[in-house]
């Protein structure tokens, strides 16, 4: 360069670890609390050692002390390492956004400028020479959203009127062949010796070629001495034709305090751990000390906020998916299906699970067991109906429920049911609706009716809105008007009922249209001819007689809905592993049943077979799987009964409930049921003939 | 190692093995910083880790070759916050650099080491599963897809309670055992598993598209070409 030009500084770039601002949230919530005293921390930077990137200054969870108590009696800096220079520095915290935009920036870039220029007036810097790269980061943390806004500043004294550098060229080019040598020895041994966290020195250059580096402190030896002297700091920048930002307040010690105005200086850079200097620059600065400079009291002025890009703006960092503790949940929640559909079955459809809206009709033994399998395959969509509160002796096998919903009477189950599912998985959309599911022989009191024809609606849209619907109540009856409601709207239902010991998981056959085929006679347990194109059956297929009230006028001891507490677990594990297959056929509910025995080519899904219904004992440890076709005549999901309740809807509906043996009528049950007596009359007649004659 | 070779390796062979690695690493005069060995420090629950700590190399550029976008909340005026200083260079519209950290972790339940990484935009923020991916070789994304032996999953880091990506362990053993069968039976145990790790990286690291030093593996005193790890094909 001919003539001289303002020399340009490359501005310090900033790197803050995640572990800094935990640390910082954790001080905030144990110790700071609303306190916004600065904060005493220490930044890290390191020279240059890429031909691209330049270094940056780091913030690490060290920066920070782990408590304030340690902060006073510490020594003042964090011990660094070769790659780690430490350099001090203030953090101000405030509690709110708006106190953090508020904050005066003018005043407390000056305040820290102060310090700076309070330290080379002293001497201080000669005795600890990172507080010339001294900086301060205001800063607020959203512990909520787990953001946290910051920006930092690098204070650098302007000098007035503004440097100028008169050289600037690659270390190699400077120093001679036997200089560069020596000089790449020097700076190599300075850098392994315990004095290496010290980013500014002095580089000696006697008349032999031999260099030496030296402690800021000996300045004023080295200038007695008359060799080449030059000033050599770390230099994190990597561009070619600038320094890095230290250099500005070095030259503001050096014109201040060694009263130089012609400096040399080097911008030390590194390559592999090792002194580059084709890469580390050498230049000559020129510097005029300014008379207001020798006033005592003056401060000089001082730039240095971090640019956001091109503009003077601070930052934000979101560390919500790895602090946040539910996001964290969440996301281990999909990986883990993810690793399942990677290591096992490449064809599970998880986008569609996490799509189906699940509705649970009891919240029970089998509801609470259904709604916590139905989570883990990634289900987020559970909504639960019970019109029961929580009781004593509940929590032992309800598994949704503890102690604590048993008391003051009980919580509503529904509700109950609901906080324990998102207290086991935030990400779980879950709902509750605590009423009644209208039962035939349950008959409906004149001023009831308004508050049943309500259930019933409320009733119809939830299964509207949702996609598969478990049938889970405690009781036969509960069921008719869901699996009726499920077969005119084509939802698929699934039903689980338990026994003393054994268990029936079954899903109903697709909705009714006028011309299906129904059998007519009921469940088989073997396949017919022409089998699958029958509409499967609904939970009352096999029934000849309609649902009537089993509550009442029972005896103690069947007024008790016992189980053995096994049957209701694996029940609704089977429950809802036939709705994920159910899910994954391309089929779906139209899917017709399969036995282990079938040889169709359906059998060959992932999964395994599709079953119909599963019936199984615990006293003989078995299961069958079973095939059984819809019934004609039955009161729950016929033609016949379907299109009754499509003509008259809820006025059938409480008909029903009023009467049911009006179901049995409607379906020709009961005619059939004459039918079967008076046959059975005839036989007995018979009885007495040869037998020779009847057959 | 469990003989014969079953792909695993005990905690303290692991240590011997990052040992030789990391030595293998500055022989070959890799462009690349060397791997650090960073001591355990004791964790909460008191058991001893064997092992004794992990490998770590912090600090990898990896270019991105669109410009980075200013993502400003609130536009300060400038001479709010401080006068424009002609001496202070200001550089805009610069190329964004993703930085990664790689820390080879010992697994005690699988018996073979994970590779746990952590991708960062300038500055410090977290770079998400979709940004690790494309800066990954375009090969790697295939891969992922179809291989039974590579899943990029997210684990919490054990040491340094935080969720760090990683490449799913349960193949490892297989793989490796398979690596290292031509060498089985002309080595000594101890010669296996110096050359365990080296043989590990060379796999594993192309994956993430950290190129071992071409010599590595094979001792010859050829040099690298790339310094970093390119995501462009």
């Amino acid at each position: 360069m001919a003539e001289s030009t303002v020399l340009q500084f490359s501005p310090f770039q900033s790197h803050v670890e995640e572990g800094f601002w935990k640390r910082l949230s954790s001080l905030k919530l144990n110790t700071l609390g609303l306190d916004e005293t600065p904060v005493k921390i220490t930044g890290f930077y390191g020279p240059c050692s890429h031909a691209q990137v330049s270094s940056h200054l780091y913030l690490l969870d060290e920066s920070l002390p782990a408590n304030l108590a340690e902060e006073s009696s510490s020594s003042e800096m964090v011990l660094g390492n070769r790659n780690r220079c430490p350099i001090p520095g203030t953090l101000y915290n405030t509690n709110t956004l708006e106190s953090f935009r508020g904050l005066d920036k003018q005043s407390l870039i000056r305040k820290e400028a102060k310090k700076i220029w309070e330290e080379i007036c002293s001497g201080r810097v000669e005795a600890a020479c990172a507080v010339l790269s001294r900086f301060l980061v205001i800063s607020y943390a959203d512990l909520k959203k787990w953001t946290f806004h910051y920006w930092f500043a690098f204070p650098a004294l302007v000098l007035n009127p503004s440097a100028l550098v008169s050289k600037l060229q690659p270390a190699s080019e400077w120093f001679n062949l036997e200089e560069g040598k020596s000089l790449s020895e020097a700076c190599n041994e300075w850098r392994k010796s315990s004095l290496t966290a010290v980013p500014f020195f002095l580089v000696i250059i006697t008349a032999d070629s031999h260099v030496t580096l030296r402690p800021l402190k000996d300045w004023e030896t080295c200038q007695r001495d008359g060799h080449k002297l030059l000033f050599g700091f770390y230099d994190p920048c990597h561009l070619p034709s600038n320094p890095g930002w230290p250099l500005r307040n070095f030259l503001a010690f050096i014109c201040s305090r060694c009263k130089i105005e012609k400096i040399q200086f080097l911008c030390y850079r590194e390559r592999h751990g090792l002194a580059d200097l084709t890469h580390s620059l050498v230049g000559e600065a020129l510097v005029s000390i300014s008379q207001e400079w020798k006033n005592p009291q003056f401060i000089p002025e001082a730039v240095g906020w971090e640019r956001n890009g091109s503009k003077l703006a601070p930052r934000r960092i979101d560390l919500a998916t790895s602090m946040d503790p539910i996001r964290l949940a969440m996301s281990a929640a999909d990986l883990n299906l993810k690793l399942m559909r990677w290591r096992a079955l490449p064809s599970l459809n998880l986008d569609k699970l996490s799509a189906t809206k699940c509705l649970l009709l009891g919240a029970g033994t089998l509801g609470c067991q259904v709604a916590r399998m139905l989570m883990a395959w990634g289900i987020k969509k559970i909504t639960l109906v019970d019109n029961g509160r929580v009781s004593m002796s509940n929590p032992l096998r309800q598994s949704l429920y503890t102690l604590e919903d048993c008391l003051n009477g009980g919580d509503w189950k529904a509700d109950a049911a609901v906080r324990s599912l998102k207290s086991i998985f935030p990400g779980v959309e879950a709902e509750g609706f605590t009423f009644a599911i209208p039962m035939p022989g349950h008959p409906v009191q004149a001023k009831e009716t308004a508050g049943v024809l309500e259930d019933c609606r409320r009733l119809q849209n939830l299964i509207s809105s949702h996609d598969v619907i478990f049938l889970l109540t405690d009781t036969r009856e509960s069921r008719w008007l869901p699996t009726l409601l499920c077969t005119n709207a084509n939802k698929l239902a699934i039903t689980a009922a338990l026994g003393f010991d054994s268990y029936v998981v079954m899903r109903h056959g697709a909705g009714v249209s006028a011309d299906d085929k129904d059998a007519s006679f009921s469940v088989c347990s073997s396949g017919i001819e022409g089998h699958e194109s029958r509409r499967l059956g609904c939970y009352f297929c096999n029934d000849v007689v309609a649902p009537n009230d089993s509550t009442s006028n029972r005896t103690l001891d069947q007024q008790c809905t016992v189980t053995r507490p096994g049957l209701a677990p694996i029940a609704s594990a089977l429950a809802v592993e036939l709705m994920i297959g159910i899910l994954h056929h391309p089929e779906g509910m139209n899917a017709p049943g399969e036995m282990a025995s079938s040889i169709s080519e359906s059998s060959s899904q992932p999964l395994g077979i599709l079953p119909h219904q599963i019936r199984g004992s615990l006293s003989q440890f078995s299961q069958m799987v079973l095939v059984g076709s819809s019934f004609n005549r039955c009161t729950a999901c016929s033609n016949l009964v379907v299109s009754e309740y499509r003509r008259r809807e809820l006025e059938f509906v409480i008909q029903a409930l009023n009467h049911p043996n009006y179901l049995e009528d409607l379906t020709g049950l009961t005619e059939l049921m004459d039918k079967a007596r008076s046959f059975n009359l005839d036989w007995e007649e018979d009885d007495e003939t040869d037998i020779e004659t009847v057959l | 190692m469990a003989s014969p070779c079953d792909g695993t390796l005990s905690p303290t062979e692991f240590k011997f093995a990052a040992e030789a690695l990391m030595k293998k690493w500055e022989e070959c005069k890799s462009i690349l910083h060397p791997w650090i060995w960073i001591p355990c420090p004791k964790l909460p629950f008191g058991a001893p880790d064997k092992a004794g700590g992990y490998l770590s190399l912090e600090h990898i550029h990896h270019f991105e070759f669109k410009k980075q976008q200013d993502c400003i909340e609130q536009k300060y005026s400038e001479e709010e916050v401080e006068a424009l200083d002609s001496a202070t260079l200001v550089l805009s519209g610069e190329n964004e650099t993703h930085y990664y950290n790689f820390h080879i972790i010992y697994s005690t339940s699988y018996k073979v080491p994970v590779l746990f990484f952590r991708g960062y935009h300038q500055g410090g923020q977290p770079l998400k599963c979709d940004e690790v991916e494309k800066d990954l070789p375009l090969y790697t994304s295939k891969l992922l897809e179809e291989s039974k032996w590579t899943f990029i999953t997210q684990e919490e880091h054990p040491y340094l309670n935080c969720p760090w990506f990683t490449l799913h362990p349960c193949g490892t053993s297989e793989w490796m055992r398979l690596l290292l069968q031509q060498r089985l039976y002309s080595s000594r145990p101890e010669d296996l598993c110096s050359h365990y790790l080296v043989a590990w990286f060379s796999v594993v690291g192309q994956v993430i598209g950290l190129w071992a030093p071409l010599n590595l593996v094979h001792c010859s005193s050829s040099s690298s070409s790339s310094d970093t790890f390119c995501s462009h094909t």
